[in-house]
């Protein structure tokens, strides 16, 4: 039995798919590539490293693409990947030297701040807030992240993180309160 | 660990910022609110802390990232496949021996250590002293690296060759299937078939079986809370062996699960798990969830009971010494000056609960002595010393001076004592540079002994500036007088750059089986995890690893577990 316009169909389909692959893959580098830097910035605080752990993130993304059978997870997938490879990262980190996650400076790149005053006000603050942040622990820090800086439900940051509802919960309240010392000990009111 | 109401309220603040409360919750919020300064305060400083978050500086990437993202893929993704999971057929052609067996993938790899390294251990049988090999896909001929035959021993041969036993473990942990279903499973070391399910769930980094094969104590990690777990199965007959050993009668049963408390995770002295030598007692270490207290825990299979034997809130589980009729537990706790104490529970109807182990110690403190890890037969003992302290939140670890130790054990006049220590790596210097820990087993043959997962403070102390190195396997032998030295560890090029050791056990003296783990692949699939089995050879003899679980297998297999039939073996 012929079917009318089949061959039309199949062939379009299967020489495209490599395209559309590409295609939605730099849909998602453009989308995410700047919030997924700043997020790893804030997790290992090293501009440099943050940038390793960027790259290696979309290109794990592009090879496990095919993985990704639902559009609208597309952003839990990738701070996913994200938030594991910044963990493998400080987990090679800190055998190479006992200093924890806390010592690195958290330095500025030149891009287009404000002048030269209200750019050191706002490094400072920066700062500040940064080594708050570097005296929690990892999971901790991710959690507050996720939450604070990149406005997550605690639903979407369980499946960033792997956990349940109830247990980001737990975490992000503990998260908080030891950010409130830290932000005190740096001389934050409150 | 109950939460009190006060923690509840400011668990429902925490939420209430992100939008994650329901209506109830939010009603029963604000009413608490109304009356409660302390709590009004919480949410004010909660607030502004979200702004200050919410308000930080967004940063531009590199403007080469794309490229640098762009080359990367280009590069390929083969590069990130380890040799051992690749494609049979890539290793064909380079001759010696190459095959594929009962499906698992059999990759022959090579010695690379110096042709001046003398041989470690003693016998004929002993290893090379350089265990370090290379991947086959990069060595281009079987005999262009091996140590020559003729290397002399430098160390005192041991008294009798090791029997030959099989290094495959009785059974090993599977945490496979889809995403969202994943389940644990005890299989066969040998064959590889199921054995039966563990209830338990998250994957497994610590695994013992009870020395008659009647129980598995297990640690698993639960997601990225930061936490493990801890689990007793009763797996039953299953894994009955010839040995004869007594079984015990306990309320569990068969295939029953039973979850033993939680202990922060990543750290080595944490994932200590010890059986009693009639399989009657399990030590283990719990924390609680703030990483305040770490206190020593048993559990009695006969009772079904786990039972805190600590409160000291920073104590150690060491290891059982064999002390006839019943075992003693050396105890470790951390501080300043680490100090190790021998409980011993012999005549007792109960089980003690200390305050102070050092009321209980049936032996002279050991200062200086932490975490004793004493061989299988007895006679020598691993340990650490230096001085240990707690990072807030933090597990213990030693902050200055710390190193492992070997010595003698030895029970002198009613006492035990360790004699004759001498620093486990023989080409370092602790000073300031030191370590703040690592993991360290015993080989059935109380001679053998790997460690891995050392976390060294200092700068390199070899000329390729990798050593101590965390993510290398160090194997050595208590007969060999240079300890473990840069030529101990296995070669960097067998876990490809970002596989991460996991679990190690020593079968025989020139076996290892090493579970390791795929970097977080960070997609949502399964975590994997390989078993490899380690065989080591001298000579121009290639040395052997075999991918238990098959090169195609998708999950996370590991650790493997001995019951004590590998060590009664044993001379």
């Amino acid at each position: 039995m012929v079917v009318p316009g089949a061959t039309r169909w199949v062939e379009p389909v299967v020489t495209n798919r490599a395209a559309d692959r590409e295609a939605e893959f730099a849909r998602i580098f453009e989308e995410y590539s700047s919030p997924i830097y700043n997020y790893v910035l804030r997790m290992v605080s090293d501009p440099d490293r943050a940038a390793d752990v960027t790259q290696d993130t979309f290109i794990k993304a592009y090879r496990k693409l095919d993985t990704l059978t639902d559009a609208g997870s597309t952003r839990s997938w990738l701070y996913r990947i994200a938030t594991n490879t910044a963990i493998d990262d400080m987990r090679r980190r800190r055998m190479v030297s006992a200093v924890p996650d806390d010592s690195p400076v958290f330095t500025n790149r030149a891009d287009d701040r404000p002048g030269p005053e209200a750019q050191a006000m706002a490094s400072t603050l920066d700062e500040r807030v940064q080594r708050a942040l570097m005296t929690l622990r990892p999971n901790h820090r991710q959690c507050l992240l996720l939450s604070d800086l990149e406005d997550m439900s605690a639903q979407h940051i369980g499946e960033v993180m792997g956990l349940s509802y109830a247990a980001v919960r737990t975490l992000l309240c503990r998260a908080r309160g030891e950010m409130r010392k830290a932000l005190a000990a740096e001389g934050f009111a409150r | 660990m109950s939460m009190s109401r006060h923690d509840h309220y400011e668990e429902l603040i925490s939420a209430s910022l992100s939008g994650d409360l329901s209506d109830s919750e939010r009603q029963e919020l604000d009413a608490h609110l109304d009356s409660c300064d302390a709590c009004r305060a919480t949410l004010a400083s909660f607030a502004d802390q979200r702004r200050i978050m919410a308000g930080l500086r967004h940063v531009a990437p590199p403007r080469d990232l794309g490229a640098r993202v762009r080359t990367g893929i280009e590069r390929g993704a083969h590069g990130a496949v380890p040799w051992w999971r690749r494609p049979a057929f890539a290793f064909a052609g380079l001759g010696g021996g190459l095959a594929a067996v009962a499906g698992a993938l059999l990759a022959i790899v090579l010695l690379n250590g110096s042709p001046d390294d003398p041989q470690v251990g003693g016998g004929s049988e002993s290893p090379v002293a350089s265990v370090s090999f290379a991947p086959a896909s990069s060595t281009p001929a079987p005999t262009a690296a091996a140590t020559p035959a003729s290397a002399e021993p430098s160390a005192t041969p041991a008294a009798t060759p090791t029997p030959e036993i099989a290094p495959e473990p009785d059974a090993y942990l599977a945490f496979t299937g889809p995403y969202d279903n994943l389940a644990l499973m005890l299989r066969d070391g040998e064959t590889g078939e199921p054995i039966g399910p563990l209830e338990a769930t998250g994957p497994p980094i610590a695994a013992e079986l009870s020395p008659n094969g009647q129980f598995l104590a297990y640690i698993t990690q639960r997601g990225q809370s930061g936490m493990n777990e801890v689990w007793v199965t009763h797996v039953g007959s299953a894994l009955a062996d010839a040995s004869g050993a007594a079984r015990v009668d306990t309320p569990l049963a068969e295939w029953q699960t039973v979850r033993l408390g939680e202990s922060m995770a990543d750290s080595p002295f944490l994932e200590h798990l010890s059986w009693s030598s009639d399989s009657r007692l399990m030590a283990f270490t719990l924390t609680d969830t703030g990483g305040g207290g770490t206190d020593v825990w048993m559990y009695l299979p006969a009772s079904d009971l786990p039972h805190q034997l600590t409160t000291s809130g920073n104590a150690f589980n060491g290891s059982w010494v064999p002390a006839p009729p019943s075992d003693a537990l050396w105890v470790s706790v951390a501080g300043q000056e680490p100090t190790s104490y021998l409980l011993s529970f012999e005549g007792l109807a109960t089980l003690p609960q200390l305050a102070d182990p050092a009321e209980s110690s049936v032996t002279a403190p050991l200062a200086g002595v932490f975490q004793p890890l004493l061989s299988p037969d007895g006679s020598l003992a691993i340990y650490w010393d230096g001085v240990m302290a707690r990072a807030e939140g933090g597990a213990w670890a030693f902050l200055e001076g710390g190193a492992p130790y070997l010595a003698e054990a030895r029970a002198i006049d009613d006492t035990f004592d360790f004699v004759n220590e001498r620093p486990l790596f023989g080409d370092v210097t602790i000073d300031r540079d030191a370590f703040m820990d690592a993991a360290i087993v015993w080989g059935g043959d109380s001679d053998a002994y790997a460690l891995w997962r050392p976390r060294w403070t200092g700068t390199s102390q070899s000329a390729d500036g990798e050593h101590p190195n965390f993510d290398r396997v160090y194997f050595g032998h208590a007969s060999d007088p240079r300890g473990l030295t840069a030529d101990h560890a296995i070669d960097e090029a067998d876990f490809p750059q970002g596989w991460a050791v996991v679990d190690v056990k020593v079968p025989t003296t020139r076996h290892l089986l090493i579970t390791v783990l795929e970097p977080l692949g960070g997609d949502l699939a399964t975590p994997l995890a390989d078993l490899l089995l380690v065989t080591r050879n001298t000579g121009d003899v290639a040395d052997v690893v075999e991918n238990l679980a098959g090169a195609d297998a998708d999950g996370w297999f590991g650790p493997g577990a001995y019951d004590a039939a590998w060590e009664t073996t044993a001379p």
